[in-house]
């Protein structure tokens, strides 16, 4: 491990380097880049997460911790690691102070795995447009995590209002164990009939502000095609929000899933004895290991999504996103162009200023009048 | 239409999950229920991948009550599982756990599994689905199964299904491999049988077929034109254990060549299935192991060895004729590698060497393809001593993952070319995540995915391959290699006839 202090970008592309040829082949098969952006408060939650997932998906981690926006001078720290407590592959955790924060990418884009696709992950407030953050615009897949919003419902609207595929919420992973309990509850009706099954109508009962409460309701309205909303529970309901669902079937049956505190939930159906079945509570490792195991775009959690927060039309959002600048000190003037580097400011990057062209001396053709000299 | 609503192709999420049902386990007391089996089980609960209404029940000659009997599968579970101990799962699971004691030929004992079975249809909602499991030596099975024929547990029916599994062993040769099939067939309908070759149930083995049919990089050099020799090996670093009794009477080409060995070379070695299904893929390892030939020359080309004491990873070994149990006596092999053949367009005149053998220097199973030589190389022949055959290794255990071996200059002013390798290394994490194979198999056969088990089939080509081998070595003595060494000599000398070399793996 090195800590680079008060450092610039091709630094860090060269310690990580540098450590990849003494560290020896503590990896290989990189699959993707975890881009993890984090707040100060919440990076041993994050890292302790991200090496959880990394440990089942080789990638490389990528830490990127925002400070102090406001000060007066932008800084960069950087810590490289290579099988240590970031798990077995590369990671670098990077702090950066000052607007250096608004330009995060120029640090990242060298230090993503060659073609491999890019996840980000905000383990903080989501941001309000993703198009703001470069960061997100560089992802093949963005997740987000509504249950961070001090209104998660009004930001479970916001990730709609401003879906593109390949986006997808934590809210919308914690509702997995539900929803595989649910299915195989039908398909168990569905093998003791013999035909199919209809779901005529039904509530889930737990937490109405709960977004991964609403994010179930949505689900099942879109695929029963009937009015399914959330309903305050009698007891408060555990951290997924959801105390038990109640769905009215045709042939008049009704199915009732409970959550039993014991991380299970009992099953209660017409014609079979009630039955348990686990419903363990992930890790928040375990929700990005499954974030990270399919990166292609989750079209149930946009029609859950579109039914949940009445948002229309989000298969039509086009996929990929654009740039748009955004400076939180001067919120006015959203959508104008990125300000360039003035004239007159200092640099601190040696290649930034000269480039890091292969070496011109040793390229006849760029210099005919001169004899080539090894500098 | 869909029967289900919530099942949606695109949501891939949410995991494949069983019917209700139950499952039988017989022999529940052995060594392979207690590690392998029940561990499974408690993991797929673990998992979340046991439908809602599940039954365990063993069967055993044991004295037990079903008290006795979750004890002693919790302590199995726990000692084993590979996903974090909770008990609140185990306990959920242990609910509707049951034990049956009785032996084998004792009618009551039979007629009250059939009741207990009929019972759990009511009160645990297992709709009549059972899967069986025959963890029991192969000599127990027509009893078994001729009392499950009486009691009418195994006919499946529009409303229900009814399977069994089949631990290796598949028989000793191709007439007892016939006569056991006929026999289970004969109980069961052929498509409820589950042959279990836990081999198959690997993540890199199943991965062999992504590596194979979903790239285009290396079909086109998949065949006799580029491959030039391919090499499957599967090496234990132990010995027999305490299997003496079935080891002596079975050998390494019967215990492993049969099955393991084949099945991975029908993969290697087959045609692109029409569809990922279950029967096309098992159509074309069919054929493959049809086509497999043996060689001509035995005495060359079919070597067996007989470890002999030796020093193996810093301690001593005894030999085979040694070890508890052991006739003095013996010629069973420890040891077989035989070059085979496969007889199509596409594999014609390459050799296949499969090798297998116990107390050797590691524990290592892989498949190597080892392509032709460049028909003309541009550099001076001093240039390229050092380069060999181009490889592609897939590694099936342990470093589970793909190496390939070229060529690359020597950095340095002088043009020199030597073999390098490149890796592809699962993640350790990766496999350890990922289900065992005994895990993944038990789900397949509660799914009825029949896609990684052999068919009858399968079995009695592979018993054709094996059988001459056998008769040729019946009257021989195996060939002695010391414990901790490659096998014997004569293996070095089956390769070298043909101006190759074992690789070391």
């Amino acid at each position: 491990m090195t800590t680079l202090w008060d450092t610039t970008g091709s630094a860090v592309v060269k310690e990580l380097a540098a450590q990849r040829r003494t560290g020896g082949a503590v990896m290989s098969g990189v699959a993707l880049t975890l881009v993890v952006v984090a707040d100060e408060g919440r990076v041993a939650e994050a890292e302790e997460a991200a090496t959880a997932a990394a440990e089942v998906h080789p990638c490389r981690l990528l830490v990127v911790i925002r400070r102090q926006i406001d000060a007066p001078m932008p800084r960069l720290d950087a810590e490289v690691l290579i099988g240590g407590r970031l798990g077995p592959g590369e990671a670098v955790v990077m702090r950066m102070y000052g607007r250096l924060g608004l330009h995060a990418e120029s640090v990242v884009l060298p230090l993503l795995a060659a073609d491999a696709p890019v996840v980000t992950w905000w383990h903080e407030r989501p941001p309000a447009r993703i198009a703001t953050d470069a960061l997100g615009v560089i992802a093949n897949r963005r997740v987000t995590d509504c249950s961070m919003a001090e209104d998660p419902l009004e930001a479970l609207r916001v990730r709609a209002e401003d879906y593109a595929p390949g986006d997808t919420d934590l809210t919308w992973t914690r509702s997995t164990p539900w929803r595989a309990t649910l299915a195989s509850t039908l398909d168990s009706v569905a093998g003791r009939r013999g035909g199919a099954v209809r779901v005529l109508g039904g509530q889930v009962e737990g937490d109405p502000a709960n977004a991964t409460a609403q994010l179930i309701a949505g689900w099942l309205s879109a695929r029963c095609g009937c009015r399914i909303s959330v309903v305050p529970s009698t007891r408060t309901p555990a951290s997924s929000g959801v105390d038990g669902v109640v769905l009215q079937l045709d042939e008049d049956e009704e199915l009732r899933l409970q959550d039993d505190r014991k991380g299970s939930a009992v099953i209660t159906q017409p014609y079979r004895p009630d039955a348990v079945v686990a419903l363990p509570d992930q890790s928040l490792g375990e929700l990005i290991g499954e974030e990270l195991r399919r990166l292609d775009s989750d079209e149930p959690y946009s029609e859950a999504l579109e039914t949940a927060t009445g948002v229309a039309g989000l298969s039509e959002h086009p996929a990929g996103r654009e740039h748009v600048w955004f400076d939180p000190m001067r919120p006015a003037d959203a959508g104008t162009p990125a300000p360039t580097v003035p004239a007159d400011s200092e640099g601190t990057d040696e290649v930034a200023e000269a480039g890091e062209d292969d070496d011109a001396a040793d390229d006849p053709a760029a210099s005919p009048d001169e004899q080539a000299v090894p500098r | 239409m869909t029967t289900n609503p919530l099942r949606d192709p695109r949501d891939r999420r949410l995991p494949r999950v069983p019917e209700p049902c139950a499952l039988v386990v017989f022999g529940i007391t052995g060594d392979l229920a207690r590690k392998k089996l029940l561990p499974a089980v408690y993991d797929l609960a673990n998992r979340g991948l046991l439908p809602t209404n599940f039954a365990l029940l063993g069967f055993a000659r044991r004295d037990w009550g079903d008290v006795e009997f979750a004890e002693l599968a919790r302590a199995a579970a726990r000692e084993h599982a590979r996903t974090p101990w909770r008990e609140e799962v185990w306990e959920r699971l242990a609910n509707s756990v049951r034990f049956v004691q009785g032996s084998f030929d004792d009618d009551t004992a039979f007629d009250e599994l059939a009741g207990n079975l009929a019972e759990l249809e009511g009160s645990h909602g297992i709709g009549g689905n059972a899967a069986f499991y025959l963890s029991i030596p192969p000599a127990m099975f027509p009893v078994v199964l001729k009392q499950m024929q009486r009691t009418g547990m195994a006919d499946s029916t529009p409303d229900r299904w009814r399977r069994v599994v089949v631990e290796k062993p598949f028989g000793t040769d191709l007439p007892s491999s016939r006569e056991l099939n006929e026999l289970v067939d004969s109980v069961f309908s052929a498509d409820d049988v589950f042959r279990i070759d836990h081999y198959l149930g690997k993540e890199t083995v199943q991965n062999l077929l992504a590596l194979r049919f979903a790239n285009t990089l290396f079909e086109p050099i998949w065949n006799g034109h580029h491959v030039d020799s391919v090499q499957i090996t599967m090496a234990e670093d132990v010995g027999i254990g305490g299997r003496a009794g079935f080891y002596d009477q079975t050998g390494a080409a019967r215990d492993v060549l049969q099955n393991h060995l084949l099945q991975l070379l029908a993969l290697t070695a087959m045609e692109e299935p029409v569809e990922f299904s279950a029967e096309e893929i098992r159509t074309e390892k069919l054929k493959v192991l049809r086509a497999v030939s043996a060689p001509s020359d035995m005495a060359t080309f079919a070597v067996r060895g007989q470890y002999e004491q030796g020093w193996l990873a810093g301690q001593r070994a005894r030999g085979y004729r040694q070890e508890d149990g052991v006739d003095p006596d013996s010629t069973t092999e420890t040891y077989a590698a035989v070059r085979l053949g496969v007889e199509t367009r596409r594999w014609a005149g390459v050799p296949f060497y499969v090798r297998t053998g116990k107390r050797l220097p590691r524990r290592v199973t892989e498949i190597a393809l080892s392509f032709r030589r460049a028909p003309h190389l541009p550099f001076a022949p001093t240039d390229t001593e050092e380069l060999g055959h181009n490889q592609l290794v897939i590694r099936v255990q342990p470093d589970e993952g793909v190496t390939l071996k070229f060529g690359s200059k020597v950095p340095g002013s002088v043009m020199e070319v030597r073999d390098v390798a490149m890796d592809f290394l699962y993640g350790e994490q990766f496999t350890e995540a990922s289900p065992e194979a005994y895990e993944r198999l038990l789900l397949d056969v509660l799914l009825g995915d029949a896609t990684l088990f052999p068919r009858n089939a399968e079995v009695e080509a592979s018993w054709a391959v094996i059988d001459p081998l056998e008769q040729f070595w019946a009257d021989t003595e195996p060939h002695p290699y010391r414990a901790g060494e490659w096998g014997p000599r004569a293996a070095e000398e089956m390769l070298a006839a043909e101006g190759r070399q074992w690789r070391r793996p």
